[in-house]
């Protein structure tokens, strides 16, 4: 007897069941449903990790500063480029050139000192060949721009001072020339803001 | 549940997750997946992101697509895989751009591509939509691993011959004395991604046939 109504009770569950998935209309319930926790669920996760990420890139962004100004205490940013501070007075700036290498953008971060020569350059991003044009981040050619002063920036094919890398010379002249017209802007910049 | 069943599940596990490695190996068999295998194996770095970023989400995909396969309707189970994948994806890349920067830097772009991999979305309808739980989730193993295996062997042989020596995590494990000097810079090229995929499916094909004679 007892079991007789907890059988009819899941059938009568089951019928239920059966005519919600037979309904119409359901597809479409629940593709809304399935789109609405999936959208809720990234908003969550995008709410708890976006302090954390903002975090994480400003820490990025001074490792990298530090790199080529090793005396850093504190930056201010100043809408198109960086004031580095150290010792209390500003001893450089840096801001990102960007060019178009073979293989797509090559994103630089330039470090200058206060006379507008360049301290030091580094690679951030770039989807060069890896053992040709990739060779653009290495020490050897990127130490070639420190010192120098705009009108030394293109390469020596052109009556600049750096030597381009062998077989990459888009990268090479990529790189020199987003250097080159992003520093005569910022200096332009620069000198207005002062 | 019997002692006799769990083994029989054991079992049925484990065939799931070996199966992907060779006879079902995703790129050399099943021919799934070739895009990312072309475009990630410049080196063996690379593959073993891609390989990593794939097992989490076909795990995660495999997981709930299989626990919504009653319930799905067939009209619209193209999207919701695609909706479920898309948000496993977004989720990990969120989560490793917080907490694991340097993982999420070595990954790029590799990370978002995910998505658009044929090899979830040809898991979920060939399998996870199909079978229970713990067989999709041997399953998203069995393949993500032999997924993987196979990046690993293309960028293998493409990193060797390219760049003339074999850099895992930053450092170098081997360099060859001529080679490294003057690689041949055509195997990290494009071109040399499909001479290489080439030749290894060939010889995959070649196995096959042979084991079958």
């Amino acid at each position: 007897m007892q079991n007789n109504v907890k059988n009819n009770k899941e059938k009568r569950r089951g019928l239920i069941a059966v005519k919600i998935l037979e309904n119409k209309f359901y597809p479409l319930y629940f593709l809304i449903i399935i789109v609405f926790v999936a959208v809720s669920l990234v908003m969550v996760v995008n709410n708890v990790t976006r302090g954390k990420i903002i975090a994480e890139r400003d820490a990025a962004i001074i490792s990298q500063f530090k790199v080529i100004f090793s005396e850093i205490e504190d930056y201010k940013f100043r809408e198109e480029y960086y004031e580095i501070y150290g010792d209390g007075d500003v001893i450089g700036y840096t801001f990102i050139a960007t060019g178009q290498g073979y293989g797509g953008e090559i994103s630089i971060l330039v470090g200058i000192n206060t006379d507008f020569t360049v301290k030091k350059i580094t690679i951030i991003t770039n989807t060069e060949t890896p053992g040709l044009g990739a060779k653009i981040t290495e020490n050897f050619f990127t130490d070639q721009f420190a010192g120098l002063s705009s009108k030394d920036i293109s390469i020596t094919r052109n009556g600049g001072k750096i030597d381009a890398i062998t077989g990459a010379t888009i990268s090479s002249r990529a790189v020199t020339d987003a250097v080159k017209s992003e520093l005569e802007a910022k200096i332009e910049k620069i000198k207005g803001d002062n | 549940m019997t002692k006799a069943t769990d083994k029989l599940t054991a079992k049925k596990f484990w065939r799931e997750v070996l199966k992907g490695f060779v006879i079902a190996n995703p790129v050399f068999v099943l021919v799934l997946g070739l895009c990312p295998t072309l475009a990630v194996t410049v080196s063996l770095d690379n593959a073993l992101g891609m390989g990593a970023g794939v097992i989490f989400v076909l795990m995660g995909s495999n997981l709930i697509i299989s626990l919504i396969r009653k319930i799905t309707p067939k009209l619209v189970r193209i999207p919701v895989y695609i909706v479920v994948i898309a948000t496993f994806v977004t989720i990990l890349s969120l989560v490793f751009e917080a907490y694991l920067p340097p993982l999420y830097e070595s990954l790029g772009i590799y990370l978002a591509l995910i998505v658009v991999n044929c090899i979830i979305l040809g898991r979920a309808e060939a399998f996870a939509s199909k079978n229970t739980i713990i067989l999709s989730i041997a399953d998203a193993i069995g393949i993500g691993i032999g997924f993987t295996i196979s990046m690993l062997i293309v960028s293998f042989f493409r990193e060797v011959l390219g760049t003339g020596q074999l850099t895992i995590f930053g450092r170098t494990l081997f360099s060859i004395p001529v080679l490294s000097e003057s690689p041949l810079t055509f195997f990290i090229m494009p071109p040399g991604a499909f001479l290489v995929l080439g030749l290894l499916l060939a010889l995959f094909r070649w196995l096959g046939v042979l084991k079958n004679e």
